[in-house]
């Protein structure tokens, strides 16, 4: 098997013209499958509801913007006393833009002291976490928030008319806290004009995930004829909920990694019916010389499998290289969507490949052995 | 002893509304060692004999012993196995793989078997120097002269030490130089190493060169001639 792989390999590329540009349409459609399946797996990540979430968003109620949704502060009280739930935090939200961007600046306001309970999962990559906890105006950055905007500890930035001084770069293992400025609450409260004690949103964590229900009722419930009533999710059901249009769209494009799946087949069955077609005779001779049937259509569909292979390794290595570079962060209603390419997602699409070149030569393999030997020498 | 026995061995087949027979109850014998060469019009059957007795057709009825094995009784699985290991053949045109240097062309049947890398080698090798291309083992077929690429194919043919050797007029396309070169290569083939050859040929001077002639003319065996060395 391993010497007609090696045969399939000579063949391959000594004819090196044909092999790359079959390898470079290969690539393209592999670039885009494995783009779309990024964009679908950072998407599940963001919406897909586990057992192990235990945390509630409380949003005022037909708000889904950050810049509309007003809670007072002191709500966080009334949760606590709520039965099943652990902790409340406060946080005021700002962003650059409501509306669908690929840029979005997401500062987060926590309470003071409050934020390794929030998002006990970070970690600080760079800088000092002790300036930020002694400076008003420090922030932490998400890593691929600081990439994006090239920023490094010490730097000073301004967004949305908030100015920080950025002290330190965070990691979590979430794709969400990757994507924000964390800053002190009453800091951003005062920054963004929103005036002390009035928050954009509570996170509240419950004991287990099966309080989520009857907490966000009870929540809604003791806020229902309250002046500022409020709306309570899942954190990942609120996502999918405001980020709805987003979502729609992120469907959408199943379709186009279909079709790149579709013309990687057709241009892989192309380039191998072409060859098969042009060794009617090479074939033949295999076969006079003892070849077995199975042997040419090893040779046939691991001269596919190859192709597919080499595009699928250029196309989802460029993906790869093209998405993390670029950093993409999609964002809606003040919500991000971090489009973060995952190893096992390269894995996949990189076995994708292979198999789409190895199904797309079948029907090539079989036309190559169908054929009675002294008929295809004639020719 | 006859290395290849024929018995009413006949072929036909459909073209279109008609029934086409090109071989026709034909007999023949040809014992062991021998350098036969088949001759007749266009058409006549030789193409088709040889053929059925290199394996890569089937007869419609009749015998077709090969070293006292009928082939026609053979599966196609038992008939490709026995392609790779009993007969080498020689085509008009070489049908050497382009992209593929000589040596690696004549190692081509030895992909089959579970010989290992060093002894294919030396079989490559012995099967190059025997048809004194030894030193052309890295040139690809562009790179050689018609009957330099016709002695790989040759040597392509041998790499294995099948008994049987068929050539389909393996000079036709070669000047006579090349011609008479292939000729002697082939003869010396049944002299030195007792292959048996019948070829299939156009040509009186090739015929010439073999141990017998056979004629044939609308499939069926009008004359046999004997060749100048007996």
């Amino acid at each position: 098997m391993i010497r007609l792989l090696s045969l399939a390999w000579k063949q391959l590329i000594r004819y090196r013209l044909r092999t790359i540009l079959t390898v470079l349409g290969v690539a393209s459609g592999m670039f885009l499958f494995m783009a779309v399946e990024t964009l679908q797996d950072s998407l599940a990540e963001a919406t897909e509801q586990t057992a192990a979430d235990t945390t509630l968003v409380v949003y005022r109620e037909n708000r889904f913007c950050p810049n509309t949704s007003r809670l007072p502060e002191y709500y966080a009280d009334e949760i606590r006393q709520i039965p099943g739930v652990r902790e409340v935090i406060p946080i005021q939200i700002v962003v650059n833009n409501c509306g669908a961007s690929l840029d979005v600046i997401t500062f987060r306001g926590v309470p003071d002291g409050l934020l390794r309970k929030f998002a006990p999962e970070i970690e600080v990559v760079s800088g000092d976490i002790s300036e930020w906890e002694r400076r008003d105006d420090g922030a932490l950055l998400g890593e691929q928030f600081a990439r994006r905007r090239g920023l490094h500890p010490g730097d000073r930035f301004d967004a949305v008319g908030v100015t920080v001084h950025v002290a330190g770069i965070i990691q979590s293992p979430f794709a969400q806290d990757n994507n924000v400025a964390y800053v002190k609450l009453p800091f951003l409260q005062q920054a963004s004009r929103a005036g002390l004690g009035v928050v954009t949103q509570f996170n509240v964590r419950v004991n287990s995930s099966a309080d989520l229900k009857p907490v966000a009722e009870a929540i809604d419930l003791r806020f229902k004829s309250d002046q500022q009533p409020t709306n309570t999710r899942p954190e990942k059901a609120f996502f999918a909920e405001t980020a709805s249009q987003l979502i729609e769209l992120i469907g959408f494009t199943r379709w186009l990694a279909l079709g790149a799946v579709l013309a990687v087949i057709a241009l892989v069955a192309n380039s191998i019916l072409l060859v098969v077609r042009g060794r009617v005779k090479e074939n033949a001779v295999l076969r006079t010389l003892g070849y077995p049937a199975r042997a040419i259509l090893f040779l046939v569909m691991s001269e596919g499998g190859m192709l597919g292979l080499l595009g699928g390794v250029l196309g989802t290595g460029l993906a790869w290289t093209f998405l993390r570079w670029q950093s993409f962060t999609l964002g809606s209603e003040g919500h991000t969507l971090a489009v973060i390419p995952e190893f096992q997602t390269a894995v996949n699409a990189i076995a994708a490949a292979l198999l789409l070149g190895v199904v797309a030569s079948i029907l090539p393999a079989l036309q190559a052995i169908q054929q009675p030997i002294v008929k295809s020498l004639r020719g | 002893m006859s290395l290849i026995s024929c018995r009413a061995l006949s072929k036909s087949y459909r073209k279109g509304p008609n029934l086409v027979t090109p071989l026709s109850a034909l007999d023949l014998e040809v014992p062991q060692g021998e350098f036969l060469a088949l001759m007749g019009p266009s058409g006549s059957g030789k193409t088709t004999l040889l053929n059925l007795i290199a394996g890569i057709d089937s007869p419609t009825s009749g015998e077709l012993l090969i070293n006292g094995q009928d082939i026609s009784k053979l599966s196609r699985r038992e008939l490709t196995r026995w392609r790779a290991s009993s007969v080498g053949y020689i085509f008009q045109l070489y049908h050497l793989v382009p992209v593929l240097s000589a040596f690696e062309n004549v190692e081509l049947p030895l992909l089959l078997t579970k010989l290992s890398r060093r002894d294919r080698r030396a079989k490559v090798s012995a099967a190059l120097e025997l048809v004194d291309l030894a030193d052309r083992a890295d040139h690809t077929p562009a790179e050689l002269s018609g009957g330099q690429e016709q002695r790989v194919a040759i040597a392509r043919s041998l790499v294995t030490n099948p008994a049987l050797l068929v050539a389909d007029e393996p000079t036709g396309d070669l000047d006579r130089e090349s011609a008479n070169r292939i000729l002697d290569l082939l003869r010396s083939l049944t002299r030195d190493h007792g292959k048996t050859i019948v070829m299939v040929t156009h040509d009186p001077t090739a015929a010439a060169a073999a141990d017998r002639v056979l004629h044939l003319e609308k499939g069926v065996l009008l004359e046999t001639a004997p060749g100048p060395h007996p």
